[in-house]
């Protein structure tokens, strides 16, 4: 029981005062950016991250991880309150969650929400406490080739279980490598794809990125819909709040299962959103109300809140132990990180223990701080969605402007922000997966190191990935995820050539709501 | 009015050129194996090629009538390209005069043209957000975390 000694240890770091203040910091924060629509936990977290590279690594990544907790649970707030989704996470809780507050329990849905979250996010952390570091163990056996094969599979994992169009996946991905190049190569020190720009040699912050991305994009997507926050009543109700926390038991199955998803989302990087849509149909499918999903069914509130807490929670998980982020904002975090000069990866167990096991055991806290937070807080920020958007959004320009200004203090950084904004409008309208783009960004470097690292070993032998059991088993499940959907796709050319026409399945309806987040 | 399919046609012939460019760059840092190894060209050459052959399948199936395009026809209608525009168009002066009168009055124009001119919010209220705007990036920014601000051009010449 070395991990649970370790884990205590973790607490004692992560139970101070300073830190349970940035803590709850950290959650306020990230209930804001969960709430307003233009704001998300990718950028969230990276506007924060210049912030914070005067602190010490545990206390930075205390307040970033704290504030996607708050992020995760203030999305599924406004979509509850006021069908209007905060996070791409917290559309399918829309389905149910905003109809059984119309329906005047609004304290029940945010209730059976909070609880279902908060248990979902329990058992992502239990599974990281206990995996992660002999994960880690396994992989500080891994050279070159294992991890390059690890990089291939959580690329390939995002084309086979993603969700968007396989092709247009690969294209985000291919893009995110190709910005991922630019500047000087840290293998031959040769300098790539600056396209004449000078100052493109120190490379494009992946910050930058997310900003535009998902900041600028995101904004520009929701000034689109006329936005009506009309709300129900955010009054909490504490009786009721105990009672349906009371009753979560009972629906123990969906639960597990949607836990069971949600971390399986997280640690192979199909990210939280994939896994609240995924575990939604899977609900509806088998529960026995299935019929009934839609109009505020309990078990429809459960399977998305809890699929997406625990992939949100476990997606930390390959970030710690391989150095893969599992989301979108766990690839921000780890970038943090690199910047902080830490290593992310199975090392990290070994140098740097104080850091890893304080994340997790403030992970424990952080969520108890986060329930606690977002129901005391709910009526404040029900309220503040009632600003008109024509002044929220002005201000949330000014807040990427600067923010991807002070990443270098370079005005070209802010040039490429509001570019990378109108590719995250465009990429979002024409349903291109952003979270792969930015994945690339981030450890494109890395992917491609161990590549060339490999080819050296092998004299530029491909035959180095199938070398042996371990390596070859990596490549060849990458390889089958990439080539699922062609698969399908033939398979069901094959079966059924033309019953597909009409008849608007969830798909659509989720693509319709998606366009508004 | 813009279709979902000339969206869809942009958007692949935005990322084919990218592609494009990559593998056009990529070419002078050398393809292929040499003494040292993997040449620095050859990862993005690979990116750069498959971003355009899947945007080349993009741009057909784009071009192609039918599938599940046809569901969609608009992307974007009139009425949203106007709420567009008025974020957007203000939102690139704004960053365009950054380098010339600084962060802080492009800041302070930037929420006094967007809230008064269309006539959101009153004068007098458009009057104090704007000016409050510079002051708490001023105090958060400058003060707090220690992060100059472009103070532009025009600061430059009065010799601020």
């Amino acid at each position: 029981m070395e991990n649970l000694q370790e884990l205590l240890h973790g607490f004692t770091i992560a139970v101070t005062v300073p830190h349970l203040v940035l803590m709850v910091i950290g959650v306020l924060l990230g209930i804001l950016v969960g709430v307003l629509p233009g704001l998300g936990a990718p950028n969230g977290v990276s506007l924060l991250l210049p912030l914070t590279f005067g602190m010490q690594p545990v206390s930075a990544i205390i307040l970033l991880s704290s504030m996607y907790w708050g992020a995760l649970f203030g999305g599924s707030v406004t979509s509850i309150l006021f069908n209007i989704p905060g996070e791409p996470s917290s559309v399918a809780t829309t389905f149910d969650g905003y109809p059984m507050a119309r329906d005047g329990r609004p304290t029940t849905a945010l209730a059976t929400a909070f609880g279902s979250a908060a248990f979902g996010a329990l058992v992502g952390v239990i599974l990281i406490t206990f995996l992660a570091s002999w994960v880690a163990q396994v992989a500080l056996a891994f050279g070159p080739p294992e991890y390059f094969a690890v990089y291939f599979l959580a690329f390939a994992s995002f084309v086979g279980m993603g969700g968007a169009a396989p092709i247009k996946t690969v294209v985000a991905l291919a893009i995110g490598f190709a910005i991922a190049a630019i500047g000087i190569d840290t293998v031959s020190g040769s300098v790539r794809l600056t396209m004449g720009i000078d100052e493109l040699v120190k490379g494009v912050s992946f910050v930058v990125a997310v900003m535009g991305l998902f900041g600028i994009g995101e904004l520009l997507v929701a000034v689109e819909e006329e936005f009506h926050a009309r709300g129900v009543s955010s009054r909490i109700d504490w009786k009721e709040v105990f009672r349906a926390v009371v009753r979560l038991p009972r629906h123990g199955i969906a639960l597990l299962r949607s836990a069971a998803i949600g971390c399986w989302m997280g640690i192979t990087p199909g990210g939280p959103t994939a896994a609240s849509f995924m575990s939604y149909g899977i609900a509806r499918r088998f529960s026995r109300r299935g019929r009934h999903f839609g109009t505020g069914e309990v078990e429809g509130i459960i399977s998305p809140e809890t699929a997406d807490h625990a992939a949100g929670t476990s997606a930390l998980l390959p970030m710690l132990s391989l150095g893969i982020p599992g989301s979108a904002t766990a690839a921000v975090m780890m970038g943090g990180l690199m910047i902080w000069g830490l290593n992310p990866g199975p090392m990290l167990f070994v140098d740097q223990k104080d850091f890893v096991w304080g994340l997790i055991a403030s992970m424990y806290v952080g969520n108890i701080v986060a329930v606690a937070l977002v129901l005391l807080t709910v009526p404040i920020f029900a309220a503040l969605m009632r600003i008109p958007f024509v002044i929220i959004a002005p201000l949330i320009v000014i807040i990427c402007v600067v923010g991807a200004y002070s990443v270098s203090n370079s005005y070209l950084d802010v040039v490429m922000m509001l570019g990378f904004g109108v590719i995250g409008y465009l990429f979002k309208k024409m349903f291109y997966p952003l979270a792969p783009l930015v994945l690339a960004i981030v450890i494109g470097d890395k992917a491609e190191d161990a590549f060339r690292q490999s080819m050296l070993m092998s004299k530029g032998s491909l035959g180095v990935f199938f070398a042996n059991p371990l390596v070859t088993s990596l490549v060849l499940a990458g390889l089958t995820l990439l080539l699922l959907p062609l698969a399908l796709q033939i398979a069901h050319v094959l079966r059924k050539p033309r019953e597909k026409a009409l008849a608007p399945g969830p798909e659509d309806r989720s693509q319709q709501k998606l366009r508004i987040t | 009015m813009v279709s979902r399919r000339a969206l869809e046609i942009a958007t692949a012939i935005l990322t084919g050129g990218f592609g494009v460019a990559v593998v056009v760059s990529s070419f002078d840092n050398g393809i292929g194996w040499s003494a040292a190894g993997v040449d620095a060209g050859t990862f993005p050459f690979l990116a750069g090629v498959i971003i355009v052959a899947g945007s080349l399948y993009n741009l057909a199936r784009g071009v192609l009538p039918g599938g599940t395009l046809a569901s969609v026809p608009v992307a974007i209608t009139g009425i949203e390209l106007r709420r567009l525009a008025g974020l957007f168009v203000p939102a690139a002066l704004f960053v365009a005069l950054i380098p010339i009168v600084g962060m802080y009055v492009a800041s302070a124009g930037y929420v006094f043209a967007v809230l008064a001119l269309p006539r959101h919010q009153s004068l007098l209220r458009s009057l104090a957000m704007a000016s409050a705007t510079p002051l708490a990036l001023y105090v958060v920014f400058e003060r707090m975390f220690q992060v100059t601000l472009p103070h532009g051009a025009l600061a430059a010449a009065f010799g601020l």
